[in-house]
């Protein structure tokens, strides 16, 4: 009896502890004066600020109103979330690319956020939501570009182009049979695609040759178009744990490259191949003029497990694998695989799907192939 | 009439109930003789069970001292059979030496070296990362980025299939069509 009455009391002290408080003041949206878009409304739904002790967390789940006031269709969106203090060099950012979105019209950008952060820091909203840039179909960008979303989205577009195209394709030449013949085999794709458990992070690391630390070299795919080359790369590699990437390319075209992004493939000790992530390189120091050969380097650790419905065991990488797959010239034009070569390359079945070609399976799975048709038949 | 039970009057006896408890069981006995027995039979038994753990007197200075004799003892003895040994090391094993004992060793080391570069171990347990400042994984509902004991994290509700991809420029990224728009969302979260 003395003992539920002490459970009681224990948790009225908690429920005491752990109070909600308002969101005022939690979360400010800042739009430039001459944004293409505008903020029609926020919804914050449910969220809501926990005081936990010496912590805050903070649980956002807010849906902005955006207006397209612009004379152009929007393609894509990326919002900047900077959450005050936390994390000093972590940010966030939410995109909705292959939208299309005529001028006057209104669409929705959902936030989901939480943040844990101590309650000491005093002063100021706890998030922040920033415009960081916004593609039109003409493919000219707005905003300041801070997470490199020019790029990011541009290629988003250039993919979500390249995908409806051979959809459409298939639509005009083998009809609604072939259309869900192809969206079959993209959603068997999409669920038979091995995938990893993958965990980056950043600092210095004390692996060493007792623990089997090794410079393993990346064997590259080479694509017939492509307008740089891949010449040689390593990365220290330790059991399941791979570092400091670095490849050397080659740009064989006449125009000068501003980014690089290599595509990274692992394999397992049973020959198993897993897309684990891409090697990015831009900014000032990343200048490959033409002819010009460079290196793409990061000072990042990515490591390898199973998933945790598969065990969550670590996964010794026995073999790497890179190939191009962005290239930004400067005059902000980007360079995708095609569709054929990443076929010919066997490598629809290891790389994610295109946000296009996720939205369109998930279009015809829910709707049926008449709904997609006529949305492949939009533009 | 409800009696306690016996559990209740043996701690009763034992002064081990709860407050509240304590002067309920009280209330009862002031008027049940019954139990009021029961309560002193627990009594007494406590009392015995005391007396039997009480240890005969020992004298432990006399014990200490007989150990002490015998440890000396031992270690005599002990001495004298070294001094034997020591006077002819290998003695009881002639076999193992001068020539054939050293090219024994070398034949065993060379054999564990050869055995050590032929078969280097490549351990499945991530290496120790010291000074680790941030960390980004994948959770079973978003990403999220760990640094210092601060957590944050971008969640996808709402959805079916999401595919995560990992940048090793410090980046995870997360996409997934929203179920309510139909749009494709990206979540990015970025260490530097």
């Amino acid at each position: 009896m003395s003992s539920k009455f002490a459970i009681l009391l224990l948790a009225g002290i908690a429920a005491l502890y752990a109070q909600e408080t308002t969101l005022d003041h939690s979360v400010k949206i800042n739009l430039p004066p001459d944004s293409p878009l505008t903020l029609i409304s926020e919804n914050l739904g449910e969220s809501h600020v926990t005081q936990r002790g010496s912590a805050v967390v903070l649980d956002l789940d807010v849906t902005l109103t955006l207006h397209n006031s612009s004379p152009n269709r929007v393609r894509g969106v990326t919002l900047l979330v900077a959450a005050q203090e936390v994390t000093p060099g972590g940010k966030a950012s939410v995109s909705v690319p292959s939208l299309d979105v005529p001028p006057t019209q209104n669409f929705p950008v959902r936030i989901n956020l939480r943040l844990l952060r101590p309650a000491q820091i005093a002063g100021g909203p706890l998030v922040q939501v920033n415009l960081d840039g916004v593609l039109f179909q003409d493919y000219s960008f707005y905003g300041p570009n801070r997470l490199d979303s020019r790029r990011t989205m541009t290629a988003w577009e250039m993919q979500a182009q390249r995908d409806r195209k051979y959809f459409k394709s298939i639509l005009a030449l083998h009809g609604m049979e072939g259309l869900r013949q192809a969206m079959l085999e993209s959603l068997n794709r999409q669920a038979e695609r091995p995938r990893l458990d993958v965990q980056v992070s950043r600092g210095r690391a004390v692996a060493s040759a007792a623990l089997g630390e090794h410079n393993a070299r990346f064997a590259f795919l080479r694509f017939p178009d492509e307008p740089v080359e891949p010449v040689e790369g390593w990365a220290e590699v330790a059991g399941n744990e791979a570092r400091n990437p670095r490849i050397d390319v080659r740009n064989l075209s006449s125009r000068q490259v501003r980014s690089v992004e290599i595509d990274w493939i692992v394999t397992d000790r049973q020959g198993k191949q897993y897309m684990a992530g891409s090697v990015p390189a831009s900014g000032p120091e990343f200048n490959l003029k033409a002819g010009s050969t460079s290196r793409v380097l990061q000072d990042t650790a990515l490591r390898f497990s199973r998933l945790s419905n598969d065990g969550g065991a670590p996964v010794s990488i026995a073999g790497m694998t890179g190939f191009v797959g962005q290239v930004e010239f400067a005059d902000g034009k980007v360079w995708i695989p095609n569709r054929a070569s990443l076929a010919s390359a066997q490598l629809l079945g290891i790389l994610e799907p295109s946000p296009e070609e996720q939205r369109l399976t998930d279009l015809y799975r829910k709707k049926g192939p008449k709904a997609l048709a006529d949305e492949l038949n939009k533009f | 009439m409800t009696h306690p039970n016996q559990s209740i009057l043996a701690l009763y006896a034992g002064r081990d109930l709860g407050w509240f408890t304590r002067r309920r069981t009280e209330r009862h006995l002031s008027h049940c003789g019954e139990c009021r027995d029961e309560v002193q039979a627990f009594a007494s038994a406590r009392d015995n069970l005391a007396a039997l753990n009480e240890l005969p007197a020992i004298s432990w200075n006399r014990l200490a001292a007989e150990m002490k004799a015998n440890i000396r003892l031992g270690l005599e003895a002990g001495e004298c059979v070294r001094g034997e040994r020591t006077a002819a090391p290998f003695a009881p094993f002639g076999i193992l030496s001068g020539v054939r004992t050293v090219a024994a060793c070398a034949s065993v080391m060379a054999l564990v070296a050869t055995g050590l570069l032929l078969q280097r171990p490549t351990p499945e347990t991530p290496p120790t990362v010291a000074g680790e400042s941030a960390v980004l994984r994948a959770t079973a509902n978003g990403i999220e980025l760990n640094q210092g004991g601060q957590t944050l994290s971008l969640r996808h509700v709402r959805t079916g299939d999401v595919t995560y991809s990992a940048g090793a420029e410090g980046s995870m990224r997360a996409g997934y069509v929203d179920s309510d728009t139909g749009n494709v969302t990206i979540n990015n979260l970025y260490v530097q």
